[in-house]
């Protein structure tokens, strides 16, 4: 019962929220240390050392990490701290990745 | 006087450096060439003080700069989307790098003595500076996907080397700052 009532929220949500979510992606660059990209990461974030060197190492090894997902205006608002800490992020719609 | 061997924490919250005369001079040097070139591009068919006021600027161009375009980078893929965001925000995002090595600068003039004690924000503000400094020296020194062998070559009469020997200190200093932050942390 409980089971059922969840999935019948979650479908309801889906159907009344028009919000698609946006996602905060941050690149690869050669001159930001990885140190400096995990700390940035936990402190803008509050994210664990632990998932903030997690991302760090995939924006290291694959060329980018998912780092937000939310509203287009948090993400634009991530965007801009992340800029101010000179990591290179860029947002876009989470559909279109 | 010896030659500084970075940031060491001290106490909760607080980070301890001791510079010697040449390295203050080098440092205060780079931040003082960061703080011009970040400051607002000459805007001559602005007419809107209103907009002018609140920070909304007219040109809406990636810089045509490197070193600008990699300190103030588009936020969308997207040329369009890109615009609207840095006329809204590239004002600010001046502002803010501005101010952290503008803190830089104000800590280091007020140190007759080379000694720099930061807080937690102190931190942040040295963090965020030398990193802009090390990605303004990394676009002149074309350090592209983490290939230093054309800097390692080069003759000791270029004076690449010496940024190059610049670059590799401030990474070391930031590094000594990071481990002291994360040291609290754990």
């Amino acid at each position: 019962m409980v089971k059922l009532a969840d999935a019948l929220e979650e479908e309801i949500q889906a159907i009344f929220s028009s919000d698609t979510p946006w996602v905060t992606i941050v690149w690869d660059d050669p001159v930001n240390l990885q140190s400096y990209v995990t700390y940035v990461f936990m402190e803008l974030f509050g994210y664990s050392k632990a998932k903030a060197t997690e991302l760090m190492l995939q924006v290291h090894n694959e060329g980018k990490a998912i780092v937000s997902t939310g509203s287009r205006e948090e993400m634009e608002h991530d965007v801009a701290r992340l800029h101010e800490y000179g990591l290179w992020a860029t947002l876009q719609r989470g559909d279109q990745i | 006087m010896a030659a500084t061997e970075g940031f060491k924490r001290h106490g909760a919250h607080s980070y301890l450096a001791t510079f010697d005369s040449a390295e203050k001079e080098v440092i205060l040097n780079l931040v003082e060439q960061i703080i011009e070139l970040l400051a607002e591009r000459v805007d001559h068919v602005h007419d809107d003080p209103l907009a002018a006021m609140v920070g909304i600027t007219s040109h809406d161009s990636p810089p045509e700069d490197d070193v600008l375009h990699r300190l103030l980078p588009n936020a969308y893929a997207d040329d369009v989307d890109a615009a609207e965001f840095r006329r809204y925000t590239e004002s600010t995002l001046r502002g803010k790098k501005q101010a952290h090595a503008m803190s830089i600068r104000m800590m280091l003039k007020a140190s007759p003595e080379g000694d720099v004690e930061l807080d937690h924000q102190g931190a942040n503000d040295w963090l965020g500076g030398l990193n802009d400094i090390r990605l303004a020296l990394g676009v002149r020194l074309k350090i592209e996907n983490n290939n230093y062998e054309h800097l390692e070559l080069l003759s000791p009469d270029d004076p690449l080397r010496g940024v190059y020997a610049v670059y590799t200190w401030l990474g070391w200093l930031q590094e000594s700052l990071l481990e002291a932050l994360m040291d609290e942390v754990e």
